[in-house]
Parts: structure tokens; sequence; C-alpha cells
């Protein structure tokens, strides 16, 4: 029996996939989309740097996540303590504690960039309504993912700046409102290790799940719309 | 049982009694009597706010126009494909910043360092972190109920439907209004002047909160300070 050719391999590989859902078609599509040249213009490339960003958010938080202790309970609490750990012992845990810290204000600065290039060059105008507001939402979702993110290494000024918020929203009027905010987000009668496992699960489960969705969502509307002309 | 017993766990925890906190400068730079010229800066070069201004400054300087003519033979009303011709730059990019951020964690790991472990019952005034600054300062200005949970969400709700008020609050409104001519074609002069001036208001709060609680300004309940 002959070798067969690792082309030949290759060619029945992508057509027994191709038999299944047009794939070839798919990444043809996606990668091969005109551009118009006047995208090159750097500030164009604030979106992409957000896009990085994230990326880099997604991957140190899921290291951290592999040593960090959502408990709050204790003094010196584990949280706190895991976060010293990580800091301090763990290999090349400082490096990627700092890249999530550092990295997460560098999104902000840069999604305010790529807001502000959106709003230069009239980006958000018809037919692009729609896209402007998924992405003030997820201008909000990174917000809230700084504010639980800030609770998390549970140490004095992290817990005042989240009893601070949480008395703010839970001030809303009437009583019973302001009162049934903060039970639900702080878990209790004061800011304690429900409010932590709260955050926490804010922070690593639902707002990136959220975050990644309407990231979709931008990148679909993005390639219907085209790049928008500079005004 | 004395009182020291009862609680050592828990948030309530009792802890060592709240020590003196020794004031550290804030440049950490214990040890001299005269300082360098460049620390007295508001923003010195250990201030988590540095990296981002020399960045801001550099940018326009290091990229100047560049892209918009990177290269003759692509002209600006012509298309170039995504992959490679528009991706390339994107994983170099990605590496630039990978080792920025890396020195960022390497050389100002200031930023970084813990407090002690969360004592509520401590006395601690918490300032937030650069972003949230603004919002911090603007709660000063007024009643803290409409400062806190009447303006921002109006603004927010205003800000996510900017692309609708821009539209009616624009050209459209001005012929209603009975104006002769519009003044830049292309450009919303109404919600462009609103944007551009609530920028430089939450840029002037932000540096106002910055300056530090010495630095007060007159208002109208009376004076009111940095963070």
């Amino acid at each position: 029996m002959a070798i067969p050719h690792p082309r030949d391999i290759q060619v029945a590989v992508v057509d027994w996939l191709d038999e299944r859902y047009p794939f070839t078609k798919a990444v043809d599509e996606a990668l091969y989309q005109r551009v118009p040249n006047f995208a090159n213009a750097f500030y164009y490339c604030f979106g992409g740097m957000v896009f990085i960003l994230i990326v880099f958010q997604l991957l140190t938080g899921v290291l951290l996540a592999m040593y960090y202790i959502p408990d709050a309970t204790g003094n010196p609490a584990p949280a706190y303590n895991s976060v010293l750990f990580i800091q301090n012992d763990v290999y090349l845990g400082w490096l990627i504690r700092g890249v999530h810290f550092w990295s997460a204000n560098l999104l902000i600065i840069m999604v305010l960039l790529h807001m502000a290039r959106v709003y230069w060059t009239g980006s958000y105008r018809a037919p692009r309504e729609l896209n402007w507001i998924v992405g003030v939402l997820m201008l909000l979702i990174v917000l809230f993912l700084s504010l639980t993110g800030y609770l998390l290494p549970w140490d004095t000024k992290a817990y005042f700046a989240t009893e601070v918020t949480i008395k703010i929203a839970g001030s809303a009027p009437p009583a019973w409102l302001g009162a049934a905010i903060r039970e639900v987000l702080q878990g209790g009668p004061v800011v304690g290790p429900p409010t932590l496992q709260r955050f926490f699960t804010l922070h690593v489960f639902v707002l990136p799940a959220v975050i990644v969705l309407l990231m979709y969502v931008h990148f679909r509307f993005i390639r219907a719309h085209g790049i928008s002309e500079p005004l | 049982m004395s009182e020291k017993e009862i609680n050592k766990e828990g948030p309530g925890a009792t802890v060592a009694a709240p020590k003196e906190v020794q004031i550290i400068e804030l440049d950490g730079h214990g040890g001299h009597t005269l300082e360098p010229e460049w620390k007295r800066l508001p923003i010195g070069p250990d201030h988590i706010l540095y990296s981002v201004v020399v960045g801001l400054a550099l940018f326009p300087i290091l990229m100047g126009d560049a892209g918009h003519h990177l290269a003759d033979d692509m002209p600006d009303e012509d298309t170039h494909p995504f992959f490679p011709d528009h991706f390339w730059p994107y994983p170099i990019i990605a590496v630039v910043m990978l080792i920025a951020v890396g020195l960022l964690s390497a050389f100002v790991q200031k930023n970084l360092q813990l407090e002690t472990s969360a004592d509520p019952r401590a006395t601690t005034i918490p300032r937030p972190d650069w972003y949230f600054l603004f919002l911090f300062q603007f709660l000063k200005l007024g009643p803290e109920l409409i400062m806190s949970l009447v303006i921002p969400p109006v603004v927010v709700g205003a800000f996510l439907l900017f692309p609708f008020i821009d539209a009616i609050a624009g050209p459209r409104l001005a012929h209603r209004l009975g104006w002769k001519s519009w003044p830049v074609p292309g450009r919303n002069i109404i919600t462009g002047t609103i944007f551009v001036l609530a920028l430089v208001y939450i840029a002037f709060l932000t540096l106002w909160a910055l300056a530090g609680p010495e630095f007060c300004l007159p208002y109208f309940t009376g004076p009111v300070c940095g963070a």
C-alpha cells in the first residue's frame, strides 16, 4: 500500500469536516473580509488593544484563581493570605498578579481612548447606534469588574472602599429598596465573608461571561457594518 | 473571659489595637531632606498615573500620522484583506503591551502592596482607584442622594442613548430653531460641546481629587478639598 501524501490527508480531513459544517467558508469569511485602507490609521487600533488586554485579563485571571481563596473569615483572612502567597511565594506569582493589575488599569485607559476615537470619527451614528450601546454596556461591565476585583485582596482599603460603595447603593429611596439592595450586595448586615463570596462570583463567573458574549456581539456588528469612514 | 478572647475569628475580630500608623512619605523617599526638583511634580515617576501621562504624551509624538500613509500602494479609497494585511500589527502590539505591563509589575510594585487584612473597626477614609476619583469628588459637591443616585444614572442613560440624542439635537434642531446655516458640516456642535465639556469636567474633578486633602477650592457650601 502506497503511503498517502500529507497534502492528500489534509484535503481528505478538510473535506470530511466541510461536509458536516461549512468550516472553510466560515474561516474565509472571518479572515479575508476586505478592510478599507483608511482603517490603517493608528487610532483605529485602540479597540484591538482593548481586546488583547481582555485576553491578558482572562489568562492571568485563570492563573490567579488557581491560588486565590475567596474566604474572608478570620483575621488575617485566608483571602488576604492567599493574595500574599501569590505575591511572595508562588513562582512568578508577582508577575501574574502584576500583569492582571496593570492590564486592568491600561484596559480602562484603552477603553476610554477607543470610545474617544469612536466619537471623533462619528462611528456611533446610524446605522451603528446599537453597537455604541453594546460598547457602553461593556464599559460599565469593565468598571464593575474593577469594582468587584478591588475587594478580592480583602485588605483595609479594599474593605472600606467597598463599604462606601455599598452604602451609596443602599441609600436609594424608598428605605426598603435601599435595604434590599444592600442585603443583596452584602449578604448580611455588614460587609463580611458573604460579600466577598458574592463579589468573587461576579468577578470570576458572571461579568467575564457577559463581557465575552457582548464582545462577540460587538464584533458581529462591526463585521456587518464595516469600518466607518472618518468624518 | 476577657473581651479580647471573645472574638478572635470573623470579620469583627479583635486585632491588636490599630497601631499608630507611621506617616510614610508619599514618594517613599525617606532619609533625604533635600529632594530633587522633579520629585515635587504633582505626578512624580513613582506615581500610579505617571506611566499613563508619559504614554499619552509620547503616543502621538511616536505615532504621528503613522499608518495613514503607511504604504504608497495603499490609497485611502481602496481595501485590503483582514488577514494578514490588517491583522499583522496586532501580535506585535500584544507583545509590546505584555512587555510594558510586565516591566510595570516588576518596577512599580508599590501599587500592588497590600495594607493590613481588613478590619471593620479600623477607621480609614478610603480613596478609590483613579478611575472612580471623579465620582468620589463629585459626591462632595451636593446632597449625597442627588449626586450619587440621581445624576450618575441619568448621565449613564444619556450616554447609552447618545447616538439618538446626537441625531435629534443637531442640524434638525437647528432647523426648527430657525438657524440660517450650520457652522461645521459633518459635526454636531451642540452635543459635541456638551460631550467635550463633560470630559473636561471629569478631568478637572479627577485632578482636584488627586491634588490631595490640603488642596481646597471655594464652593457654594464652603471650601471643598481633594481626596
